[in-house]
């Protein structure tokens, strides 16, 4: 975890601290405590909340990019044919 | 030499719990190969090993993380014999500060405009070009939703290590839909 000196404007975290935890932050892996001291930074300083929407909106970018479609039937056979073959499929 | 012994199937419940895993495998395996052809190698090969090393699995540990790590083993040998598989070391080139500096002028650069866009295409290029180790890191946390711990132990590196991939590889992205900005015109996206 970073801990540093607090800022007096803008929560418990400077900004370079913020930017430092940010990717934590968007990525939910912060304690609460860092994630409450991260929101109330977010809340007070204007261009770190822009940074972070500017991180998440590249965030959801890239995640759309996750295929949905499910695996091909056919694939799904021809793995259980091939385990089966092999001895190893009940 | 000693003659292999026959197989040992597997039993009924760890066959229903890794067929259950397809679909999350096939799509891992897809964000590796980006092809349909080698994503389906890709699967059956996965299978294969893990049938064949079923007690190697911890009941009651999670199946789509152990079917992961054999996934990705298999991609990157199947790439090394290629010999087309240089991965980046994970101090190689800019230092983090550096890397920073830069990706706060490509946020000036890039503007909102190009949060507008229909990005997928431009995605799937930049992660196509997307190198080892940073790719791996990327499509585990970004594409798979996997905790930094999960991607971790798939990967098996520290969660530091994960965390650097991450932020490297976010970085080389941010850098490819930038030029595809320029390419497209953007009045945002101009090199400064």
């Amino acid at each position: 975890m970073i801990d540093g000196p607090s800022s007096p404007t803008a929560g418990a975290l400077s900004c370079a601290e913020a930017a430092e935890i940010l990717w934590d932050y968007l990525d939910d892996e912060l304690s609460p405590e860092r994630e409450a001291a991260m929101r109330a930074h977010l809340a007070a300083c204007r261009p770190c909340l822009h940074h972070q929407e500017f991180e998440r909106a590249f965030l959801d970018a890239v995640a759309r990019a996750r295929s949905s479609d499910p695996a091909p039937t056919a694939l799904r056979a021809r793995v259980i044919d091939m385990l089966h073959a092999q001895g190893l499929m009940p | 030499m000693e003659a292999e012994p026959p197989p040992t199937p597997v039993s009924p419940e760890f066959s229903a719990l890794t067929l259950d895993a397809l679909n999350d495998v096939h799509r891992f395996a897809w964000s590796l190969a980006r092809n349909a052809a080698d994503a389906d190698d890709l699967v059956q090969e996965t299978y294969l090993r893990a049938f064949r090393s079923w007690r190697t699995f911890l009941p009651g540990s999670d199946i789509r993380r152990w079917l992961f790590t054999i996934c990705r083993n298999v991609y990157l040998r199947a790439r090394e014999r290629e010999q087309r598989y240089a991965p980046l070391q994970d101090d190689e080139g800019e230092t983090l500060q550096a890397v920073e500096q830069r990706a706060a002028s490509l946020r000036q650069g890039m503007g909102v405009a190009l949060l507008r866009l229909d990005l997928k295409p431009a995605v799937e290029r930049a992660l196509d070009a997307l190198q080892e180790p940073f790719r791996s890191a990327v499509i585990l946390v970004d594409l798979e939703d996997h905790s930094y711990d999960d991607a971790s132990a798939i990967l098996g590196v520290p969660v530091g290590t994960v965390r650097s991939r991450l932020f490297r590889g976010r970085r080389i992205l941010q850098e490819q839909l930038m030029a595809f900005a320029r390419d497209a015109g953007l009045p945002g996206a101009r090199h400064d």
